[in-house]
């Protein structure tokens, strides 16, 4: 069956490609002619909770983050997910992984090398990919 | 290092609940799947692909492909965190559109530079670029020229590749023409290393960032360019209340969020901020005099050096010294004297920065008691007086003997994963040779021609094109057949419009490229070859700090695409040596007579040393394809370049074991921080300090005076122009936009632009506009907010978007010294599209 | 001094040519005058030009603003600094109006002439503007955002939730939630909501 489909994808791929014979890349046009410049694409207030593709990956944030201040001064982003305020406005626990320090030790709050969530956490625009991508997850998180 | 389930989970107590979450553990519950066959993911070490940090992260297989990575809980790089790019990289290899044959510009079934890509085997695109290279070389084959050959490599091949392209171009084809995409990143920091220490790359290591009071960022926006060093920061700068973060840049951006001294100061005078900040260590009294006596020397730089442009560009005719990194020696009092021009309040209002601000930065350097690391990336090194800026900062290190010590010390960070192990130390830059030997002197050639058991005069003694002028030389018809690999140059090299695209598409050249997906540089090629990437190949790195880093092919390459290991070692097979060398060499050995390249280069007893069954590892197609362990033998080859000359690195098996090794090493035991007694054992007893790389084993301060932009802005390109990146994506985008998480989150370029400057352009967000440059122009949109707030008069435009090309604006001005370009400023205007 | 002497003898001396006519309605309409000049020079501070024309507000403050959702959005509808920072009842703004006069010697006084004095000045400054916001529950939100012509349904859910919940039953205020909305906060170490 696996087979098969893989088959199937092949055949579909090469159908593709020969389809298209030329080297295209993430340009609408040849080098020759300015492309027109993409609108801006906005982040939608609510998006649709994403599933994980494996179990390291970290969650995408479901929603804009406009204005919300991240710095040595304050944290906003705690203030809805950390373990203390989480239950109040019903939003993602942030994980336990969290909790550990370089060092391995679990600390009593989040390590401060978590501190900046946008290193691992980002927001996502409503649009369709430039390419498609065909990783698979697998085990449990395969769809 | 074969990582099965059972040590990951073990290694992984930490996350062990959400491991067992997803990955099966043996159970026998009824609603998991538990055939270990079926749920086992296969898990092995590599390091990340993207930039210069060095993380380690776990790669998971199934079934010949990629299902899962993580960070990396041994590594002491990362300790099992990655960033956004790293946590994804499971998917930068799946993007649809990887090619999956050569393809060639064709009419009716035969090459023709303006015909369209047709799909050739691999047999057919070697016999092509053989003959392309054969006629080539016969222009020059008896002559005193090199031939009109060229490559563009890359600071993301592995070792091994880039040692066989020093080998293949240098010593096969005889032709120094050959550089990396690190010339575009690093080049002026391998500068300022060799003029102040003689020896290339970092004294100090990662190590320094738990350890030290104070960090001061020079146009590093480590935040979004470094984020695992940045976590390892913010760590200790959250956990330790003293800790001070100045962060200097032209623009703010997300560093400044840690910063308690943030500093935005006009472009180009970070040169007078640094000699105001030696000025003040010694107006305050604070120059270790003990220090600067046993271990630095003064000299004066020559000024006025042009800024790296075509001969006849009219800065280069008005510069009084072009290119001149010559310097005589000097006394102390005159080096205080000649920074005593760059007071306070001169600084403060040459730099805009306020004078308190200023005041506070220099007092970090100057009081003895705070250990301060400095880092820069590429607001240092894209800028046409790079070299002299990393110059500047070690004078503020050495005055006070911060340097080679925990927590103290200058430090370049790298922007690509193997700019240092790759780029600088293997030496595939124009002007070099492996472990930090040049082709100029003879008696760096004689080493190589040696270990390559090469006659005398096989590695050509002039200087190749450095990646500028190979796009340059291209256009003017003196470079006619070009083989880039592993870079997008096209989308990232300077002035596309007047030098790039001209030059790849001048009837007299022949490119080739070779790339796993359809890059902007594929586009204007005649020749594209698909190209296996990250894990489908054995590879080693290595980082910023010296670390080297191996890892095994995790999965079978996929289809039809070849390893640039591969590529150049397979070619070399097409070239008998009598095509190649003069007659002149070849009398100097007959015994070479009738063999090929590669019977030469790679079939010299060394290189084919070791049989496959040395291989330890699960797959390795250039074993299975050249019949013996090709990696090793380049590797053990390459490091006896470098072993007793303070480049020492570990047997290559070891690399396979370990979490990476920071070179020298010597009696199995990495260095720290080099140059200091006691960390670096090439240091001897009793000298306390030794700057070994010269030969009086004493540093250079250097007297460097403030010099203007090349391109600023004037009534009528009214803005300064800053590129770069951004978080979310790699470079030009070839990997990270296939990757649908993080192309959402970051989708397209924009410029980002203060709302008082689209005020009075009439603009407003996402407007499309048109910016103008003297050399070209591209459409963009408005971004008035986000993360970058950039000052009045300076726009900032990200360069990973192939629709936006900002290399249509940039000027090919380079440093003069390094002839790396300052990407960071030229003139531009914008207006209403 | 002799001039000075003359004078107050004039001011205390009855009036002689004129009648008590003139003086009343003369008066009555000075008073007019009066008081139309002193509603228009507190108009006249009362406009974001007044208030960003000292580089303390213009360089920190209003420079925070601009990338905020106060200052552009969807509709253009926008706020401009009295709209938040003063109230709009006579009483409360001549209160708020005798406290920026405290502002305004901080501006001559240079206690925030800098950008680093401002920061460490920001917590007392927005805790002043917490607590009159608190105390007023939100009154300068509510002038545009009126609780009653809230859509929930329109809401993001995560809004909705609080807004039909903490809101509505008055435990909450707008100023509990939405702080550092429309500038940067300060060090929020121990305030309420932010551990």
């Amino acid at each position: 069956m696996k087979k098969l489909l893989l088959a199937t994808l092949l055949l579909v791929s090469s159908v593709v490609f020969a389809a298209n014979e030329g080297v295209m890349s993430l340009r609408s046009q040849s080098l020759d002619v300015q492309d027109p410049a993409e609108k801006l694409k906005n982040y939608p207030k609510e998006n649709l909770q994403q599933p994980i593709n494996y179990i390291q990956q970290p969650p995408l944030i479901p929603h804009h983050i406009r204005g919300y201040e991240v710095d040595r001064k304050t944290n906003k982003c705690l203030t809805c997910h950390s373990f203390k305020n989480f239950k109040r406005y019903g939003a993602t626990k942030i994980s336990v992984t969290h909790f550990i320090n370089r060092e391995g030790q679990a600390l009593s709050d989040v390590s401060p090398r978590r501190y900046f969530c946008l290193q691992c956490h980002v927001p996502q625009v409503k649009a369709k990919p430039l390419v498609e991508n065909t990783f698979e997850p697998t085990g449990a998180l395969a769809e | 290092m074969k990582v099965n389930r059972r040590d990951f989970v073990k290694a992984q107590a930490a996350s062990a609940a959400a491991v067992a979450a997803g990955i099966s553990l043996p159970t026998s519950a009824t609603n998991l799947i538990t055939s270990t066959a079926d749920t086992e993911i296969h898990w092995d070490k590599a390091p990340c692909r993207f930039c210069g940090t060095g993380c380690s992260v776990l790669v998971g297989t199934k079934n010949g492909k990629i299902v899962a990575t993580q960070g990396d809980p041994e590594s002491p790089v990362n300790k099992g965190l990655n960033c956004v790019k790293g946590y994804f990289l499971s998917k930068i290899m799946y993007g649809k559109d990887r090619l999956k044959t050569p393809m060639l510009r064709m009419t009716d079934g035969k090459f023709d530079k303006n015909g369209e890509f047709a799909p050739i085997t691999w047999d057919q695109a070697f016999d092509i670029m053989a003959e392309k290279w054969k006629a080539a070389i016969a222009k020059t084959r008896n002559s005193d020229e090199m031939p009109p050959v060229g490559m563009f490599g890359s600071g993301q091949w592995t070792v091994f590749e880039g040692y066989a392209a020093v080998k293949l171009m240098k010593a096969g084809f005889r032709t120094n023409h050959l550089d990396p995409n690190a010339r575009h990143c690093m080049a002026s920091a391998v500068g300022g290393f060799m003029r102040t220490f003689g020896i290339d790359e970092p004294m100090g290591c990662y190590d320094d960032l738990e350890k030290a009071d104070a960090f001061v960022l020079w146009g590093s926006n480590m935040a979004e360019m470094h984020p695992i060093l940045w976590t390892r920061l913010s760590d200790r700068a959250l956990s330790a209340p003293h800790v001070e973060v100045a962060v200097l840049s032209t623009y703010k951006h997300r560093s400044f969020e840690l910063a308690t001294n943030g500093m935005v100061f006009t472009p180009q005078t970070d040169l007078a901020i640094l000699n105001y900040i030696a000025h003040y260590i010694i107006e305050s009294g604070n120059v270790d005099h003990e220090f600067v006596k046993k271990h630095t020397n003064f000299r004066r730089g020559t000024t006025d050096i042009g800024y790296g442009l075509r001969p006849e560009h009219p800065l280069e005719q008005a510069a009084a010294n072009p290119g001149k990194g010559s310097s005589t020696p000097m006394t102390f009092e005159e080096f205080a004297e000649f920074v005593s021009d760059y007071t306070l309040e001169y600084t403060e209002q040459l730099s805009g920065v306020p004078a308190e601000n200023l005041l506070r930065l220099a007092k970090l350097y100057a009081d003895p008691k705070i250990n301060l690391v400095s880092y820069w990336t590429m607001g240092f090194n894209q800028h046409t007086r790079g070299v002299w800026a990393n110059n500047m900062c070690y004078n503020i290190h050495l005055l006070t003997g911060k340097i080679s010590k925990p927590g103290c010390g200058p430090f370049s960070l790298t922007g690509q994963p193997s700019a240092c192990g790759t780029a600088r130390e293997v030496g595939t830059f124009s002007h070099r040779l492996p472990a930090d030997l040049v082709v100029k002197k003879k008696a760096h050639r004689d080493i190589a021609e040696k270990i390559w058991k090469l006659p005398e005069g096989t590695v050509p003694a002039k200087n190749g094109y450095h990646a500028v002028l190979q796009n340059r030389m291209l256009k003017d018809g003196k470079l006619n057949v070009y083989w880039t690999l592993c870079n997008n140059n096209m989308q990232t090299a300077p002035n596309m419009n007047e030098e790039g695209l001209p030059g790849y598409r001048n009837p007299e050249a022949f490119i080739v490229c070779s790339d796993p997906y359809p890059t902007v540089t594929a586009q204007a090629s005649d020749l594209v070859l698909p190209t296996s990437m990250w894990t489908e190949k054995e590879g080693a790195f290595g980082n910023a700090e010296r670390r080297t880093q191996f890892w095994y092919q995790q999965v079978p390459a996929s289809e039809g695409s070849k390893s640039d290991l591969w590529q150049m070692v397979e070619f070399s097979k097409r070239f008998k040596v009598e095509e190649v060398w003069s007659d002149e060499l070849l009398a100097k050995s007959p015994e070479y007579r009738g063999k090929t390249l590669y019977d030469i280069l790679f079939r010299n007893g060394q290189v084919d040393e070791f049989p496959s069954s040395d291989f330890k590892g699960r797959m390795n197609d250039e074993v299975d394809h050249f019949g013996f362990y090709l990696q090793k033998g380049l590797f053990e080859e390459y490091a006896t370049f470098g072993r007793g000359h303070g480049h020492d690195l570990a047997p290559f098996d070891t690399y396979h074991k370990v979490r990476g090794l920071r070179w020298p090493v010597v009696n199995g035991k990495e260095t720290l921080w080099r140059f200091k007694e006691g960390s670096d054992p090439y240091v001897e007893a009793g000298t306390g300090y030794q700057f070994y790389g010269k030969k009086d084993k004493k540093a250079i301060i250097f007297a460097l005076p403030y010099e203007p932009a090349a391109e600023s802005p004037d009534e009528e390109y009214n803005l300064w122009l800053c590129t770069g990146r951004v978080l979310e994506h790699w470079h030009s985008g070839t990997m990270t936009r296939r990757v649908p998480e993080l192309y959402r989150a970051f989708p397209d370029a924009v410029v980002f632009m203060h709302p008082d400057d689209a005020k009075d352009r009439g603009l407003r967000r996402g407007d499309e506009v048109k910016v103008i440059s003297r050399r070209g122009e591209i459409n963009s949109r408005i971004e008035t907010r986000g993360r970058n707030r950039v000052p009045k008069g300076l726009v900032f435009i990200p360069f990973f978007d192939a629709k936006q090309l900002v290399n249509r604006l940039t000027l090919d001005a380079t440093d003069p010294l390094s002839k790396e370009t300052d990407y960071k400023k030229c003139a531009i205007k914008i207006m209403k599209a | 001094m002799r001039a000075l002497k003359k004078f107050y003898q004039i001011l205390c001396k009855p009036a002689v040519h004129y009648s008590l006519g003139f003086l009343t309605i003369g008066g009555f309409v000075a008073g007019i005058l009066f008081w139309g000049a002193f509603n228009t020079a507190l108009e006249a501070t009362n406009t974001e030009a007044f208030c960003t024309s000292c580089h303390e507000m213009r360089n920190n403050v209003f420079e925070e603003l601009k990338p905020t959702i106060h200052y552009s959005n969807r509709s253009g509808v926008r706020a401009t600094c009295p709209d938040c920072h003063v109230p709009h009842k006579w009483v409360d703004k001549i209160a708020r109006k005798m406290q920026a006069s405290k502002e305004v010697w901080g501006k001559i006084f240079g206690t925030i002439s800098t950008r680093e004095k401002f920061e460490a000045k920001r917590l007392h400054l927005a805790q002043n503007e917490w607590t009159r916001l608190k105390a007023n529950d939100s009154l300068e939100c509510r002038n545009c955002h009126e609780f009653d012509s809230m859509d929930f349904t329109l809401q993001a859910e995560r809004a909705a939730r609080q807004h039909s919940s903490s809101l509505a039953s008055g435990e909450k205020t707008c100023i509990d939630c939405h702080k550092g909305i429309a500038h940067e906060l300060p060090d929020m170490k121990g305030v309420e909501g932010y551990q």
